[in-house]
Order: structure tokens, then C-alpha cells, then sequence
């Protein structure tokens, strides 16, 4: 790319006119950079500071907070029921639970459709690519009696080993797996084997250490994906004090329809764990998109 | 490949063994991609032929589920929703992602900062964007000030600045919303298509004069076509799926006036409002077929690698 760029600047030198068409067009393209930064960023400033504002400030167009103020934190950690760090943790429990079983069953059935010969293995890869076809609304209906028999819909703890069944692994955790341990040359396993290792131990002792870049694509995948998660915890978590921060945002927000700043707060809360993790492992973020491309 | 160099123990045992193997680690993923996924389309298909309530099946209907949907008014709203809302959201997510695409693959400096900060919308979740944008929307909201700032009296439109809580202007409302949040990943897979265009092709253009405008248009933009398609594709998919931000702004009702009643909402209402399990079975089945129809002609009109449309 620099290359064009020094071609543009050494075509352009002689002729007068592209040049200042040229500047135009510079012109034009960091004025949309700008601007959409703008779109972009400010609507999360403006919850941010009004996180911080008193309630009959959240409704004026003040950008810092003249008294700024912890209340809205304070209110939405004390008030809510469940509380805030409730919430907070059954998010993170969650997340955590199913990042764990994505990377663990992702990798070994990655491992086991890249390297492992045994008859109907192609078909059953499809298989499990064509899950991706189906949309989660269609099988809610089922997934919802199946849990039910299995006892997993009253409400309590169990709500949550229903939930972590359903998300344990995705074709898409799979499938990122799948194409990196494709990439990996076999003699390694294949003299690891030699050495009289197992199947096992050569995929846990040789090709785990080496698949670290696609195993953190597959666990900031999966934990910002549960993090986010609304559908499954609204129709699988049925007791209050088992709800996750998305679920508690979406019924707080009619029970403190106009009272911003804790809602504003609550929003940060929900946010921000993703936000620094995006700020960390930007490159896992994009990748795991590109994945996620064949799912749609 | 695998065999080469196995020198101990016959081949067959060998063999046997990495099968075993094979079979042992797909195992427990397999039996839940087989059970809650493939096992629950058929089962879908099953539940929908009868009257299934929180209880169990009572009575078989064979297809007059399917019949009893059709003749819902409200689920004519739903597909009505949920068909304006797609066609008005896709073109303007396509539209801005390709346009940041252009104008970040345009700059050198500060690039990997722009096309990080435009995605940035994108990660955190439908809940917590759709709550704050809710308040950015609210009557007193950021959006109604900055009206007001360039001389725009919210007050004197017809919704009196109530731009979700209006039934003519919440589901437009909610399309800015997901055109926001959504621009940037199609800006992501706009690059990444834009990036491997070869430079010679420009120098060509540059070299037979055209401007930048002509050069977009007649070599930037058809050449980018495998990138319209997978755009377009993937938020065809997912804006016939919109639910969650029509839940969080409209309740299960869609409010206003049913104005963000989508189809996965209505499905969402027939299961765990009605308890109508077969009947929201079966309307499982019809948005599935929905999506896939839309899928398939949009492979027909964009996909095929020899569709040489009007340029």
C-alpha cells in the first residue's frame, strides 16, 4: 500500500489540477473519519457521564457532569433486586462456564476433524456446519421442552446447567479449530506418537501449546458472546435473582424508565469488561468475526 | 499422510485406534450438535402438528397451525414489520460499511485506529446499546438537544419528539439504532475484500485518466462483488431475525401499536406468553423457511460466479 501511495505522490507532482482534486478528496474522506468517530463515540460518552450525573441533570445537554456524582452506582447497586455484583456475577459465571467448554470441546473435536481419519468424518463435519443454518428461534421451541424434561426449566441453580448445554460448544468454536490445526505440520505428533504417546496425549501435550492464537480467538469469541447473550438467559433463566446483566438492563429499564443515571450506570457496568477486553485483544475480536462469517 | 513413518504395531489396529480416537473426541459435541440442533428441527417439525400447550400435546392438528398463522393478524404485522425493516436496514448497513471501508482503506496513518474505533459499536450488547439508546431517543434525550442546537424544534413533529414511543417512527428508530451498530462489521468485511483488489488495477485506471469517482464506480465497487454478496447475506439473515432491541424498546407486546412487532417477537409471544407451543412451532418453521428463501435468491441474484449484471 505505501508503494500506491508513493506512485500517487510522484503522478501527481506535474499536473496541478488532479492535485487539488486530490486535496478535496483528502479533504472529504477525513471529514466522514471524523464525523463518524463522532456518531460512534458519543453516544457512549453521553452514558457515561450521565452515569455520573444527578437525575434532573441527566436531562440537559451538559457533556461533563457539574456535580458529579456516585448515586447512580450507589442506586443501582444497592436498589436493584437482584443487586448489581449479583448480576455481574452470574454474567461472568456464565461466560465463563461456556468459554471453557467452547475451548475444550473446540479444540479436541477441531483436532479430531483436521487430523484424525475415521470413516463418516466428512459428513458429520458438514453436519455440524449446517447447525449453523438453523436459526436459534426455530429451535427454541424444542430446546425448551427437552430441557424442561430433563428437569432444567424450574427455577434455580439448574437453569444454568441448561444453558451452558446449549451454548457448550458452537459449530463456530469448532470450525476456527478446526482450520488451524489443519495448518500445523504432522510431524510433530507423528514422532510424538512413535515415542509410544496416545492420541490424547499428543493432541494435549504437543498440539495445545502450539494452537494458543486460535484458542484465544475461540474464548474471547465465546465469552463475549455469552457476556452479551439476551435470548437464551430471558427464556432459560427464570428466577430474578439468576438473571444476567443484559437480562436485568432490559426489565430495570421499564422500572426505572426515566431515572437515567442508574440505568446509566448499569449500562457501563454491562459494557465496560467487554470494552477492555476489545482494548486488549482486538485482533481475536476481528478474527473470530471472519469466522463467524459462515455462520451469518 | 498419517500412515507414513508407523512403524510399530499392524496397520489395521493402527487404524482401528484412530477411529477410536477420532469417535471418542467428537463425541460429546456430536451428541449435542445432534440433540439440540439437528434432532431439534425434526422435533420442531413434529411439535408443530399438534396442539401443545405447557403440558404436552393434547390434540393433532396436522397443518392447521400452519393455517391458524396465516390468518393471524397480528403475524401479517409481524412479517409486515420484519420485511420493511429488512429491506430499509440492509442497503443502509451496506451502504456505510462500504463507505467507511473506502475511506479507511483510503488513509495510511492512523488506519488500524479507525477501523478499530468504527467496530467498536458493535461489541458490546444488543441490551446495553439498545437501553442507551432508548435515553439518547427519549424526549429529553441527546438526540432531541442536538435537534434543538441546529434550530430543529422536536416538539413540532408529530411525535412530539417521542421517537420510540411513536408508532410511525419506532421501528424506523430502531432501524438507526441497528444500522449504528451493525455499519462496522460490514465496514469489516468490506476491507478485508478491498485490501486484496490489486493496486495494478488502479494504476491501469489512474493511467487511462479516470477520476476517483468513475474509478469507484466502474472497478472498486463490481469488483468488490463477492463482498456484496456475503454483506448482504449476512444481514439479510440477521435483520429477519431482529428480536432483541424490539423486545428491550417494546416490551413482548412490540409496543407501540405493534409497531416493533417482528416475527421472532411474535414467535418469542406465542410460546412464552400463550404457551401455544405447537402453534409457535410451527411459526419457527414458516421464519425458517422465510430466511432461507430470502438466502437462496440472494445466492441466485449475487452469488453465482458467472452473474454478469447491469454495471
Amino acid at each position: 500500500m505505501s508503494v500506491t501511495t508513493v506512485a500517487r505522490a510522484v503522478t501527481a507532482e506535474p499536473e496541478s489540477e488532479p492535485v487539488v482534486r486530490r486535496r478535496i478528496g483528502r479533504g472529504v474522506v477525513y471529514a466522514i473519519l471524523i464525523l463518524y468517530s463522532l456518531i460512534v463515540f458519543v453516544p457512549f460518552l453521553w452514558t457515561l457521564s450521565t452515569s455520573f450525573k444527578t437525575l434532573p441533570e441527566s436531562l440537559l445537554l451538559t457533556f461533563i457532569p457539574q456535580n458529579p456524582t456516585v448515586q447512580g452506582y450507589v442506586t443501582a447497586w444497592t436498589q436493584l433486586k437482584p443487586a448489581l455484583p449479583v448480576m455481574f456475577f452470574n454474567s461472568f459465571l456464565l461466560a465463563a462456564i461456556v468459554t471453557v467448554t467452547n475451548v475444550f470441546f473446540g479444540a479436541l473435536g477441531g483436532y479430531a476433524f483436521a487430523r484424525l481419519r475415521f470413516p463418516g468424518r466428512e459428513v458429520l463435519f458438514l453436519l455440524v456446519l449446517g447447525t449453523l443454518m438453523i436459526p436459534d428461534q426455530l429451535r427454541m421451541v424444542p430446546v425448551y421442552q427437552i430441557l424442561v424434561n430433563l428437569g432444567l426449566v424450574t427455577p434455580g441453580p439448574q437453569n444454568y446447567i441448561g444453558i451452558s448445554i446449549i451454548m457448550a460448544i458452537s459449530a463456530t468454536s469448532l470450525f476456527v479449530m478446526r482450520q488451524f490445526f489443519l495448518t500445523i505440520p504432522y510431524d510433530l505428533e507423528e514422532s510424538a506418537r512413535i515415542d509410544g504417546a496416545g492420541f490424547f496425549t499428543a493432541f494435549w501435550r504437543v498440539l495445545l501449546p502450539l494452537s494458543r492464537p486460535a484458542l484465544a480467538t475461540v474464548a474471547i469469541m465465546s465469552f463475549q458472546g455469552t457476556w452479551n447473550g439476551f435470548f437464551w438467559p430471558l427464556i432459560l433463566l427464570q428466577a430474578q435473582q439468576h438473571w444476567t446483566l443484559p437480562l436485568g438492563l432490559s426489565q430495570f429499564r421499564f422500572q426505572y424508565s426515566t431515572n437515567w443515571p442508574p440505568l446509566m450506570a448499569l449500562d457501563v457496568v454491562a459494557t465496560v469488561p467487554i470494552v477492555i477486553l476489545y482494548l486488549f485483544f482486538q485482533r481475536q475480536f476481528v478474527s473470530g468475526l471472519s469466522a463467524g462469517a459462515v455462520k451469518g | 499422510m498419517l500412515g507414513i513413518g508407523r512403524a510399530r504395531g499392524s496397520l489395521g489396529t493402527e487404524r482401528a485406534q484412530e477411529a477410536l480416537a477420532g469417535y471418542g473426541f467428537i463425541a460429546i459435541p456430536m451428541a449435542l450438535f445432534l440433540i439440540f440442533n439437528i434432532g431439534a428441527l425434526f422435533y420442531s417439525a413434529y411439535i408443530s402438528l399438534w396442539r401443545w400447550e405447557i403440558l404436552g400435546p393434547t390434540e393433532f392438528l396436522g397443518f392447521r397451525n400452519y393455517a391458524f398463522i396465516l390468518r393471524d393478524d397480528v403475524f401479517h404485522i409481524a412479517i409486515k414489520n420484519s420485511i420493511y425493516y429488512t429491506i430499509i436496514v440492509v442497503p443502509i448497513q451496506m451502504a456505510i460499511g462500504l463507505t467507511l471501508a473506502v475511506v479507511v482503506n483510503e488513509i495510511w496513518r492512523g488506519r488500524s485506529f479507525f477501523r478499530a474505533a468504527f467496530y467498536f459499536p458493535a461489541i458490546a450488547s444488543s441490551a446495553a446499546i439498545t437501553v442507551l439508546y432508548i435515553y439518547i431517543m427519549a424526549p429529553d434525550g441527546l438526540f432531541n438537544h442536538l435537534l434543538e442546537l441546529i434550530g430543529v424544534n422536536p416538539l413540532g413533529f408529530h411525535n412530539q419528539g417521542n421517537w420510540l414511543g411513536h408508532s410511525d417512527t419506532a421501528l424506523n428508530s430502531i432501524i438507526g439504532l441497528n444500522a449504528w451498530t451493525t455499519s462496522g462489521t460490514m465496514m469489516l468485511f468490506y476491507l478485508g475484500q478491498l485490501t486484496a483488489i490489486p493496486t495494478e488495477v488502479y494504476e491501469a485506471a489512474r493511467a487511462d485518466g479516470a477520476g476517483p469517482w468513475t474509478t469507484f464506480w466502474r472497478i472498486t465497487f463490481p469488483l468488490l462483488r463477492p463482498a456484496h454478496y456475503l454483506v448482504a447475506t449476512v444481514s439479510v439473515i440477521g435483520a429477519l431475525q431482529m428480536f432483541d432491541q424490539a423486545y428491550i424498546a417494546g416490551g413482548s407486546g412490540g409496543d407501540p401499536a405493534y409497531s416493533l412487532m417482528t416475527m421472532v417477537l411474535y414467535l418469542y409471544n406465542s410460546a412464552f406468553r400463550q404457551f401455544e407451543f405447537g402453534y409457535a412451532a410451527a411459526v419457527g418453521i414458516v421464519l425458517f423457511v422465510i430466511i432461507f428463501t430470502a438466502t437462496l435468491v440472494q445466492r441466485r441474484l449475487f452469488g453465482s460466479s458467472d452473474w454478469q449484471g447491469a454495471r
